[in-house]
């Protein structure tokens, strides 16, 4: 190993990188972007409503009184429907997934349960939705726990089983603050990737490669200057995801050494996962193809953008061989959490990994041109 | 020892296959010190693979290969220092420029304080050292990979086609800096299918067809050896010039201009077929009686052009 060596490559790269301004644009901007668009998706998770469509058939004072307690709720934007148009039709008309339709008769049987202790009294609030809605039946749950709520509190008996929510966290996060560290190690590895892969290739048709096989620079040298040069970029772009999250989002994470190391390894891994590739796959082409079959499975099984929970179980233990899952999780462990062992652990598994592709690529990056 | 030092590159029985294609089969030739020896061969003769295996970039799959008096296969790094490359179909960091090149390469050697001015000196581009590699012409370029190749100072200097794709303006601004290296008295070893290039610039060349060296020296004594003959070329429109020609024995041909070329043992040869002309009262325009050149000589040993011919090419 040559520090020399590896200082002169680092320069021709850094400046190449610099004077590419194209590049270097997309490079900063990608996941700047990624985390302006999916930072404002989740932020209105944290915040989010439905918009429901009400038709009241009773018209009546305690029907109206219903519907301010729906609207009160703070979960449902509603949006009244005149009770001459007929509701299914509505629904098609006007691409809406569920109207609730208060029958008439709604105030007199509510009299009749509450005033004259009727028990057979009973109203029946009719649901008429549009089943090809992926979000209609989550509507309809919300709506079946509010009218529970209703029904158990006419009921005058006190709930027999309650609950309580004790978070694990001592401050309250948002679930965007869970998706940035998700995306910096996302980011982290298809800039390391994808750069390698065309950097490599490049040189290679170009026979550039083949001329540094003429000079004293080895492979240890070439691999390693890669390496940091990745780490630099990685560094760059971390930094201005978190300021744009800070800035736009109000993000705030818990930044240790943590963050560093786990760049580190994530570019190590990926950047020894380029190297292998580009040993095999020869055109400029068919390595971008190799790397975006590599970089896609990764990105949206391995709970960068959504937890991995959400997945059936086949496809969760699949995303735990994921090197990527484990970046996340300890991006997560030490940016949310702030919980060493947990990193440490994750750290274990990513710098394992990241060790053998190093050792691979060593091997895999053809420098002379063999028997 | 003694041999050592006057034959910097010494092949022996060197044997190449690529699966059960045979690339090099069994060549042996030296390169002394100091000479400008062409490596000399049509496109897929096996020049490229014999220049990277002495270079170290390939490795043989027989023979012995010494470069300075150690084997290219066990001493890689030793030798690596001391040489310098110039690849077939050169190139460079697009986005960097002359001095930045020449200053990356020379830290590769770790030569901190290289003469880089002197070096963009030699190859003429003094003008050019601010400009990006992507933004320079082709012979330029080429330009800029000699300098490269001399920024260790090496003893030996391996290019391999060192003017192919260039036009003639940059093949000749080329040249001239290669003659500039044979004046410095560096050891050249170049491979190429130019002629003209072989005869101008080496002191010798071994000439390669199909994987085996079919002849070796100077290009006066390939000349010498290998054409016993003179060559007449006749300019006339009269169809009857051809046809006294052959009628006499000789085995005349039209060239790519129409010309009548006659192979004739002696001058006699000349004179008997001017007179025949002359009796026949068929004119002719041009006269030129010469020995052949390299290129002759090359089809004459192999049956086959250096160069496919542009019009086939085209027509490809």
């Amino acid at each position: 190993m040559n520090l020399r060596i590896i200082r002169a490559n680092l320069v021709v790269k850094l400046t190449s990188f610099h004077r590419e301004r194209t590049t270097m644009f997309f490079t900063m901007a990608f996941p700047i972007i990624l985390i302006l668009v999916f930072g404002t998706i989740f932020m209105s998770q944290d915040n989010v409503s439905y918009h429901l469509c009400v038709q009241d058939l009773d018209q009546t004072t305690s029907s109206a009184q219903s519907i301010k307690t729906l609207e009160h709720d703070g979960e449902f934007k509603i949006t009244r429907v005149a009770p001459a148009v007929n509701a299914t039709q509505y629904v098609r008309d006007n691409k809406v997934n569920l109207v609730l339709v208060i029958p008439k008769g709604y105030e007199g049987s509510l009299r009749q349960r509450t005033v004259f202790d009727n028990p057979n009294a009973s109203a029946t609030i009719t649901y008429i939705y549009d089943p090809s809605s992926s979000s209609v039946v989550t509507k309809m749950q919300i709506l079946d726990s509010v009218l529970a709520g209703i029904n158990q509190e006419m009921s005058g008996m006190p709930p027999f089983i309650r609950s309580a929510q004790r978070s694990i966290l001592t401050r309250q996060y948002r679930f965007v603050e869970f998706f940035v560290p998700g995306i910096i190690a996302m980011s982290v590895m298809t800039l390391s990737l994808f750069s390698t892969v065309d950097s490599d290739t490049e040189l290679r048709q170009k026979g550039i490669i083949r001329k540094l096989s003429t000079t004293p620079i080895t492979r240890t040298d070439w691999i390693l200057s890669g390496i940091l040069y990745q780490f630099i970029l990685a560094v760059i772009s971390t930094m201005a995801m978190l300021l744009v999250s800070r800035a736009v989002f109000h993000v705030s994470l818990h930044i240790d050494a943590w963050l560093p190391a786990f760049i580190l390894l994530d570019v190590i891994a990926f950047v020894g996962t380029g190297m292998s590739l580009t040993r095999f796959v020869k055109e400029a082409q068919s390595a971008a193809a190799a790397a975006n079959a590599i970089s896609f499975p990764m990105m949206f099984l391995s709970g960068s953008f959504f937890p991995i929970e959400l997945m059936p179980g086949f496809l969760q233990k699949f995303a735990k061989i994921l090197p990527l899952y484990y970046v996340n999780e300890g991006l997560r462990a030490s940016m949310v959490f702030a919980d060493n062992l947990a990193a440490l652990k994750d750290a274990a598994v990513i710098g394992a990994f990241a060790a053998l592709v190093f050792i691979l690529g060593i091997i895999a990056t053809k420098w002379e041109e063999g028997a | 020892m003694t041999n050592q030092a006057e034959h910097v590159i010494e092949v022996e029985h060197l044997t190449k296959r690529y699966g059960e294609l045979p690339a090099v089969n069994g060549i042996s030739f030296t390169v002394s010190k100091g000479e400008v020896f062409a490596f000399l061969g049509p496109n897929g003769a096996g020049k490229t693979t014999t220049v990277e295996i002495i270079e170290t970039i390939r490795t043989p799959t027989s023979g012995k290969v010494r470069l300075l008096g150690m084997d290219v296969t066990m001493s890689k790094h030793d030798i690596v220092p001391r040489i310098g490359v110039l690849p077939q179909g050169f190139s460079s960091f697009d986005r960097i420029t002359v001095r930045e090149t020449l200053q990356y390469y020379s830290r590769l050697f770790c030569r901190g304080k290289n003469d880089i001015d002197g070096l963009i000196d030699l190859v003429n581009l003094k003008d050019k050292t601010r400009e990006q590699y992507k933004n320079l012409s082709g012979g330029l370029k080429q330009r800029l990979g000699i300098a490269i190749v001399l920024v260790n100072d090496p003893e030996v200097v391996f290019l391999d086609e060192p003017t192919t794709g260039l036009d003639p303006g940059a093949r000749r601004e080329v040249w001239d800096v290669l003659l500039g290296l044979k004046q410095k008295g560096k050891t050249v070893f170049f491979t190429t299918h130019y002629m003209e290039e072989a005869e101008l610039l080496a002191d010798a060349v071994a000439i390669i067809s199909k994987g085996n060296i079919i002849a070796m020296g100077s290009p006066r004594e390939l000349i010498e050896s290998n054409a016993k003959y003179l060559l007449l070329t006749l300019q006339s429109s009269d169809e009857r010039v051809f046809a006294i020609v052959r009628n006499m024995g000789f085995e005349p041909e039209h060239d790519n201009h129409k010309n009548i070329k006659v192979r004739v043992a002696q001058t006699d040869d000349v004179l008997k077929i001017l007179n025949a002309i002359k009796d026949a009262g068929a004119p002719f325009l041009n006269l030129e009686v010469r020995k052949p050149n390299l290129e002759e000589v090359f089809l004459q040993l192999t049956g086959e052009a250096l160069r496919e011919d542009p019009k086939k090419m085209a027509a490809k």
